[in-house]
C-alpha cells in the first residue's frame, strides 16, 4: 500500500510542523504581551520602586532583578518569580504586604492595579526587553549545533554511491515504487516548442523546426540541444531566473527610490556567466567577493552587483542610522543564504533559528563578513560600474538627506540582543555556520584576498562556501542543480528552492538530488553538463496522457508521470509576442529602459522598484526585496485586458500580420510562427470563418492571445 | 506552478487527517491557522472565520502625519504651556532635532459636537457632525519618526519595506464580491502633488502572490490600464474576437482537461470584457444627482478633486469592491499633512481639502444603508509634537511624533460616539492604553470577520501574518 503510506507520512509531518509552529506562535504571542507589559507597566513601576536596592553588585539580599536571569535566580531568600506562575510568585506577595519583607520597605504597598499588571505579566513570562540599567548582559545560552543536525538531509555530505547512474534510471525507480505509469513521449513538435522556451525563451521559428525535423532523427535532438546551450539567448533566459534569486533591482527603494543607473553591469555579468558557463563556484565566489579575489577584472567587479542589489533606506535619522546599517547587512546575508544555500540565515537575526541549526551567534559572525561592505561606483575605461567593496580607497554611494552626519558604516559588528541595536553584547568576529563547516581551522579559509586594502572577509566567506570537503559546497552544489531542474520540470525535486531547512519540503528524489550536485562537482562546476544531462533524458521529454490510475496515487505529478502545460514567465511571454511579429531587436547588453515601446528582449527592462514595468508585474513579476525562489502564476481580468487592449501588443499583431500577409497560406503559417505547428482541420475552419468576418491583425492578436501562445505544453 | 502549492496541498492534506483534529482543540486559539488554499481564481469570495460586521473598507489615509492635537484630541493644559519649554524633551524625537521650539498652542478653537459630546476643532466644521458615528482612538503611537517606515508600518506593520499591506490581507483572506472590479483599489494625490513616501511598496503585496496588489488609480487619464476598448474594433468586433480566441484555447485544453489554470484563463477574457463596462460606469461620477454631487463639495473648487475619489469609493464599495485606500496629500512637506513649516497654514489647507468630502461620504453611506457594512478609517502614519518646530525662527510648525496620534473609525460594526485610550495632558505619548498600528490592523481584520492571528501565509520558513507576534483587537470600540 504504498500510497497510502506516502499519504500517511505527509500527514504525520505535516502534524508536526503545525504542531511546531502553534506552540512557537503561542510563545512569543505570550511573551510578547508580556513585554508589552514590560515596557508600560512594569519596568516603570520596577524602576520607581526596586532599582534603587536591588541592582549591582552590592544588590540588597544579594537580589538583582535588573535583569531577567538575575529575577529569575532569586537572592538570599530564595526564588520570588516563577515565570508562567504568579501563585508560586512570592514576590507579589511582598509587594502586597500579605507576607514579609514587605516591599519596597517603609513604604505602603503597591497598588493593587500595579500587583495586578506585575502578576499578569509573570503569567505570561516575565519578559523583559533590556536590563533596567546600563550594565553589559552576559549572552543567554546558546544553541548546541549537534551531530545530529549535521545528519539532516540538506546538511549531510553527499552520497557517493548510487543505485543508478542517470537520471532516468532515478526517476523510474520513483515511479516503480509508486507504481505510477509514465507518459509517452512528447510529440517532436511539442517538444522542440519546449525545448527552445526553457533553453532560450523563445519560440522556433518556422524554418528552425523544418530543419530540425528533416535531419536525422536520433542525433537531431542531441545536436539541437547542444546548439541552444551555445546559443547568447540562454544566458538571457537563465540569468532572468538568477535576478530573481538575487532580488535584482536598479533603484535605491525607499522613500526617493533613486536610480541606480550603473548597476545593469550585474545583470550583464550574470548573462555573460552564463552563457561563458563560468564554474558556478567561481560565479558564486565572484559575487561574494570578486573585488578581493579579482580586483582587476571588471566582470569580477560587475559580479558584487550582487551584493549592492538590496534597497538602501535614504533618508534617515540618526536613531536610525545603526539599525539601518544592521538593516542593510542583513539583506546581503539573507540573499545570500537563501540565494545560494537555499538557508533561511536571517531567521536568526533576533534569536537562534527556530526550526533550524543556525545559533543568532552563527548570524552575526557570518554578518560581519559584511561589516565594511559598501555600494560604490568605480570607474573603469569601459566606464562606471556599481560594485560592493570596501577599504578606504572605496568611496560609498552616498544619498542620505537628513540634518544630521550619518556614518555610512560602524568599524565593527556587533552580537545583538534580539536584534536591537541598544543591546550590543560584544564584537562579532568572522564565522560561518557550524552545522556545514567540517573543520576547526580557523584560518582555512583566510588569506584569500588578492587585495590587501580589504579586510578579506568576503574573500574567506566565498571560500568556505564553495568549499567541498569541509565548508558549505555540497549544500550549494544541491541548491543550484535543485534551481536548474526547477525551472525545467516547473518544481524543483525540492519543491521550497530557498528553503532546504526543516520547513521548507523533503525531496522527492534525494539520491537524485545528491546524483546531479555530484555531477555538477565532477565536472568542475560547470553548470551546461548538468542542462544537457537534464534535457536529453526521457523524464524531460515526456508528454501529458491523463490517467486516473496515476491521477489518484500522485494527484501532484510528484514522481513525474506526466508534463503539464505550463505558463510562461512574464518577460518570455512579451518576448515570444515580440519574436512572432518579427519585431524583436537582438541587441543585448547596456543600460536597460522603462520604457513599454521598448523591442529588446525583457531581460533589459529597468527594474526600477517604485516603478516596476506594469505589464510585467502583472504577470507575477517578483518584488525584488527579497530572494525569490518561485514566481506565483496568477490569472487575473486585468492581465487579459493587456491582450485585448494594449495598443503595444496590437502593434505587434499588426507587425505579425504583415509578416504573414504575402503568403499563400496565410493561416497555415501564421499557425507555424505562433504555435509552431499546422492548425488542425478544425482550427482551419474556424480560422477560415474567421478572417472572413474580421481583418487578419485580429486574426494574428487572436493567436496572440490563445491560451497555447503562453502555455507551453 | 504556484511557489506554495505542495505546501499548501500538505496542509490541505492534513487538514482532513485525523492527528490533525486532536491538535485543533489541544491549539484552539490557533486551530484556524493555514494558508489560504487558492484556487485558479485568487479572487473567488471567501468566507470569513466568523460572521463579519463589515464587508468593505474605505481607509482615507491623511498622508504626512496628521497632528492629532490640532484636529482631534483636544488638549487644554497645552493653551496654558504656550510658549514654555517642554524639559526633558528629547530633541531627535521629531525629524529635526536643531529646529526643536518651545510649546505650542493649538492655533485652532475646539469644541464639543454631539451626543457623544467629541471635541473637534475648527478645521472640521462638516466632519464634527458626524462624531456620533466615530470612534477615536486617541493613543496611537508608532515606532518611527519618519515617513516611509511609519507609512510602511502603518500599511503593512513593519518599518522596512517588503510586507504585503492590509488591503492585500484582506483580499487575500475574503477574495472579492466584484469580479468585474479591481478588489483592492488605491488612489493617490490627483493635483500632480507625487505619491506618498515609499510609492507602490504602500499598497504591495509583499511576499503574497502578486494578484493581491493594490489596484493604483492613474489620477488622470484612464484610470486602469487597458480598461477601453481599440478604437478599431467595435463591440461586436471585440465579442466575437474574444469568443473565437476562448474557441482556440478550448483546442489545447481538450489535451489537458485536468488542468484548471487553462480554463481559469479562458474565463478570464470573458471577465475582462465585462470590466470593460462595468468599471467604466463605476467611474462615471455624471451619473450621480446632482444633490450627491453637491454633498461631496465636487462643485468647490478646493475639495473637488477628493470629492470626486470619495464619491468613486463609495460607488466601488457599493459594487461589491473589498478595500479602498485614498491618499490626502502628496509626498511629505507642504504637498502633505507633513506642516513642519506652518501647521496652521497646512493643516486648513488639507482639512479643507478633506473635510466636506468626507462628511458627504459618511451621510452618503448612512443614507444609502451602506455604511453598516463598509468600515471607514481616518488617520496616517503619525501625530506631531506639542511643542513647535521652528521655521525662520518662528514657533510654528510641528515636527514629526512617532510617540502619539489619532485614528478614527465609523461604520462597519464599529461602535459611534466612543473613545480608546488618551496622550498625557500635553499630547506629547500615548498615555492611557496605548495602541499600536498592530492592534488596529487587528481591528480592522476583526470587523471583517478575520482572525488577526488565524491569516496567515508561509514565507521564507515561517508563517507570517499582517499582524506579526502582536496586535489586540480594540473590543471596546466594537459595537
Amino acid at each position: 500500500m504504498a500510497i497510502d503510506d506516502s499519504r500517511a507520512r505527509y500527514c504525520f509531518a505535516a502534524c508536526l510542523i503545525f504542531a511546531r509552529v502553534c506552540s512557537a506562535d503561542i510563545h512569543t504571542e505570550s511573551m510578547a504581551q508580556s513585554l508589552t507589559l514590560f515596557k508600560n507597566q512594569v519596568r516603570p513601576l520596577f524602576i520607581a520602586n526596586c532599582v534603587k536596592c536591588h541592582s549591582g553588585e552590592q544588590a540588597r539580599s544579594n537580589f538583582n532583578l535588573t535583569t531577567r536571569e538575575g529575577l529569575l535566580a532569586g537572592g538570599n531568600i530564595g526564588i520570588s518569580v516563577v515565570p508562567g506562575h504568579p501563585k508560586e510568585s512570592r514576590l507579589l506577595n511582598y509587594l502586597g504586604h500579605r507576607e514579609g519583607p514587605f516591599m519596597p520597605p517603609g513604604q505602603p504597598p503597591l497598588s493593587s492595579e500595579a500587583v495586578a499588571q506585575i502578576t499578569k505579566w509573570i503569567e505570561f513570562g516575565a519578559a523583559y526587553d533590556q536590563p533596567l540599567t546600563d550594565q553589559t548582559r552576559k549572552r543567554a545560552t546558546a544553541l548546541q549545533v549537534t551531530a545530529s543536525d549535521r545528519e539532516y538531509w540538506a546538511y549531510k555530505p553527499l552520497q557517493r554511491t548510487f543505485e543508478s547512474s542517470s537520471i532516468d534510471g532515478f526517476v523510474k525507480a520513483r515511479q516503480n515504487d509508486k507504481h505510477l505509469t509514465p507518459a509517452p513521449q512528447a510529440s517532436l513538435l511539442s517538444l522542440i516548442r519546449r525545448l527552445y522556451f526553457d533553453v532560450t525563451g523563445l519560440p522556433p521559428g518556422p524554418q528552425e523546426i523544418r530543419a530540425f525535423l528533416a535531419d536525422d532523427l536520433q542525433a537531431a535532438y542531441g545536436k539541437l540541444v547542444d546548439q541552444l546551450l551555445t546559443r547568447p539567448q540562454f544566458g538571457e533566459r537563465w540569468a532572468r531566473h538568477w535576478l530573481d534569486v538575487a532580488r535584482f533591482a536598479e533603484s535605491h527603494g525607499f522613500e526617493h527610490d533613486s536610480d541606480r543607473k550603473t548597476a545593469f553591469h550585474y545583470r550583464d555579468f550574470v548573462i555573460r556567466a552564463f552563457n561563458q558557463d563560468m564554474p558556478y563556484d567561481q560565479f558564486v565566489r565572484w559575487q561574494l567577493a570578486g573585488d578581493e579575489l579579482a580586483p582587476g577584472d571588471p566582470l569580477a567587479l560587475a559580479a558584487t552587483g550582487f551584493l549592492a542589489a538590496g534597497v538602501h533606506a535614504t533618508q534617515i535619522t540618526i536613531n536610525e542610522a545603526e539599525r539601518v546599517r544592521y538593516d542593510e547587512m542583513d539583506d546581503m546575508l539573507a540573499t545570500t543564504g537563501s540565494a545560494m544555500l537555499a538557508t533561511t540565515v536571517a531567521c536568526a537575526r533576533c534569536h537562534d533559528h527556530k526550526y533550524d541549526p543556525i545559533p543568532t551567534r552563527d548570524y552575526y559572525r557570518m554578518l560581519s563578513a559584511f561589516t565594511a561592505t559598501v555600494r560604490s561606483e568605480v570607474t573603469l575605461p569601459s566606464g562606471s560600474m556599481m560594485i560592493a567593496s570596501e577599504g578606504e580607497h572605496i568611496k560609498p554611494i552616498r544619498l542620505f538627506i537628513s540634518s544630521e552626519t550619518i556614518p555610512d558604516l560602524y568599524k565593527d559588528t556587533y552580537f545583538l540582543n534580539r536584534g536591537d541595536t541598544e543591546q550590543k553584547a560584544g564584537v562579532a568576529s568572522l564565522g560561518f555556520l557550524q552545522v556545514l563547516t567540517r573543520s576547526s581551522e580557523q584560518d582555512r579559509w583566510h588569506n584569500a584576498s588578492k587585495d590587501p586594502r580589504t579586510s578579506g572577509r568576503r574573500a574567506a566567506l566565498s571560500q568556505w562556501m564553495t568549499d567541498t570537503e569541509a565548508g558549505a559546497g555540497q549544500l550549494l552544489a544541491r541548491v543550484i542543480v535543485n534551481r536548474v531542474w526547477q525551472h525545467y520540470f516547473g518544481r524543483g525535486i525540492v519543491s521550497t528552492t530557498n528553503d532546504f531547512g526543516t520547513q521548507g519540503d523533503r525531496p522527492t528524489h534525494p539520491e537524485l538530488l545528491d546524483w546531479l550536485a555530484n555531477e555538477l562537482i565532477r565536472n568542475g562546476w560547470h553548470l551546461k553538463p548538468i542542462h544537457k544531462l537534464i534535457l536529453v533524458s526521457e523524464a524531460y521529454k515526456m508528454g501529458d496522457s491523463p490517467s486516473a490510475e496515476n491521477e489518484n496515487c500522485d494527484p501532484d505529478n510528484q514522481f513525474l508521470w506526466r508534463r503539464l502545460p505550463r505558463r510562461l514567465e512574464a518577460e518570455a511571454i512579451r518576448d515570444n509576442a515580440l519574436a512572432v511579429s518579427g519585431m524583436l531587436d537582438t541587441t543585448m547588453f547596456g543600460p536597460g529602459t522603462l520604457d513599454e515601446k521598448m523591442r529588446r528582449r525583457s531581460i533589459y527592462f529597468t527594474v526600477k522598484r517604485s516603478q516596476l514595468v506594469p505589464t510585467m508585474q502583472m504577470f507575477d513579476w517578483p518584488d525584488t526585496l527579497t530572494s525569490q525562489g518561485e514566481r506565483a502564476v496568477t490569472t487575473s481580468p486585468s492581465q487579459a485586458l493587456v491582450f485585448m487592449n494594449d495598443p503595444q501588443f496590437r502593434r505587434m499583431a499588426e507587425a505579425f500580420a504583415r509578416r504573414i500577409e504575402n503568403n499563400e497560406d496565410r493561416i497555415g503559417s501564421a499557425y507555424w510562427i505562433a504555435y509552431g505547428r499546422p492548425p488542425s482541420e478544425r482550427e482551419r475552419t474556424l480560422a477560415q470563418a474567421f478572417v472572413k468576418q474580421q481583418t487578419v491583425t485580429d486574426f494574428c492578436a487572436a493567436l496572440m492571445s490563445g491560451n497555447e501562445f503562453i502555455y507551453i505544453e | 506552478m504556484e511557489p506554495a502549492r505542495s505546501r499548501r496541498d500538505f496542509l490541505g492534506l492534513a487538514g482532513g487527517g485525523m492527528g490533525l483534529l486532536a491538535l485543533h482543540s489541544l491549539l484552539a486559539a490557533n486551530a484556524l491557522a493555514a494558508d489560504i488554499q487558492l484556487g485558479s481564481n485568487p479572487m473567488t469570495p471567501r468566507a470569513p472565520h466568523f460572521p463579519a460586521r463589515a464587508k468593505s473598507v474605505i481607509w482615507l489615509f491623511m498622508n504626512g502625519g496628521p497632528s492629532h492635537i490640532d484636529t482631534w484630541d483636544y488638549k487644554p493644559a497645552l493653551i496654558q504651556a504656550n510658549g514654555k519649554k517642554l524639559e526633558g524633551f528629547d530633541a531627535t524625537t521629531g525629524f529635526f532635532d536643531d529646529a526643536v521650539g518651545p510649546l505650542l498652542q493649538s492655533p485652532f478653537e475646539f469644541k464639543q459636537h454631539g451626543q457623544s459630546g467629541a471635541w473637534a476643532s475648527s478645521l472640521f466644521p462638516n466632519l464634527s457632525e458626524h462624531v456620533d458615528k466615530m470612534a477615536f482612538i486617541k493613543s496611537f503611537r508608532t515606532t518611527s519618526n519618519n515617513h516611509s517606515p511609519a507609512l510602511f508600518m502603518a500599511n503593512t506593520g513593519d518599518t522596512r519595506m517588503g510586507r504585503p499591506c492590509v488591503g492585500s490581507w484582506v483580499t487575500y483572506g475574503l477574495g472579492t464580491e466584484n469580479q468585474n472590479l479591481p478588489a483592492f483599489v488605491v488612489m493617490s494625490d490627483p493635483l500632480q502633488r507625487g505619491l506618498p513616501k515609499g510609492h507602490a511598496a504602500n499598497w504591495s503585496s509583499g511576499f503574497l502572490p502578486g494578484a493581491f496588489q493594490g489596484t493604483w488609480m492613474r489620477p488622470r487619464g484612464a484610470p486602469i490600464p487597458n480598461l477601453k476598448r481599440l478604437d478599431v474594433l467595435t463591440d461586436e468586433q471585440q465579442r466575437l474576437q474574444i469568443e473565437f480566441v476562448n474557441r482556440l484555447s478550448a483546442q489545447q485544453q481538450m489535451r489537458h482537461p485536468a488542468e484548471s489554470e487553462l480554463e481559469a484563463r479562458i474565463k478570464s477574457f470573458e471577465l475582462a470584457y465585462r470590466m470593460q463596462s462595468e468599471a467604466a460606469e463605476c467611474f462615471e461620477l455624471a451619473r450621480e444627482p446632482e444633490t450627491i454631487r453637491e454633498l461631496y463639495g465636487m462643485n468647490d473648487d478646493q475639495c473637488a478633486h477628493f470629492a470626486r475619489q470619495c464619491l468613486t469609493a463609495r460607488r466601488m464599495v457599493e459594487r461589491g469592491v473589498r478595500f479602498v485606500q485614498i491618499y490626502s496629500g502628496g509626498t511629505a512637506n507642504d504637498r502633505s499633512w507633513d506642516g513642519h513649516s506652518d501647521i496652521k497654514a497646512n493643516h486648513t489647507e488639507f482639512a479643507g481639502e478633506t473635510d466636506r468630502p468626507i462628511a458627504g461620504l459618511l451621510t452618503d453611506l448612512h443614507q444609502r444603508g451602506l455604511l453598516k457594512d463598509t468600515l471607514v478609517v481616518w488617520g496616517g502614519e503619525f501625530g506631531r509634537l506639542p511643542v513647535s518646530q521652528l521655521s525662520n525662527g518662528k514657533p510654528t510648525g510641528r515636527d514629526h511624533n512617532p510617540h502619539a496620534g489619532c485614528y478614527w473609525m465609523a461604520g462597519g460594526g464599529v461602535k459611534g460616539g466612543t473613545s480608546y485610550g488618551e496622550t498625557d495632558e500635553l499630547g506629547h505619548k500615548a498615555a492611557v492604553d496605548p495602541v499600536d498600528i498592530h492592534d488596529i490592523h487587528a481591528t480592522m481584520l476583526h470587523l471583517l470577520g478575520i482572525d488577526h492571528k488565524a491569516l496567515t501565509y508561509m514565507h521564507s520558513g515561517r508563517r507570517f501574518r499582517l499582524t506579526d507576534v502582536a496586535g489586540n483587537v480594540l473590543h471596546r470600540i466594537v459595537a
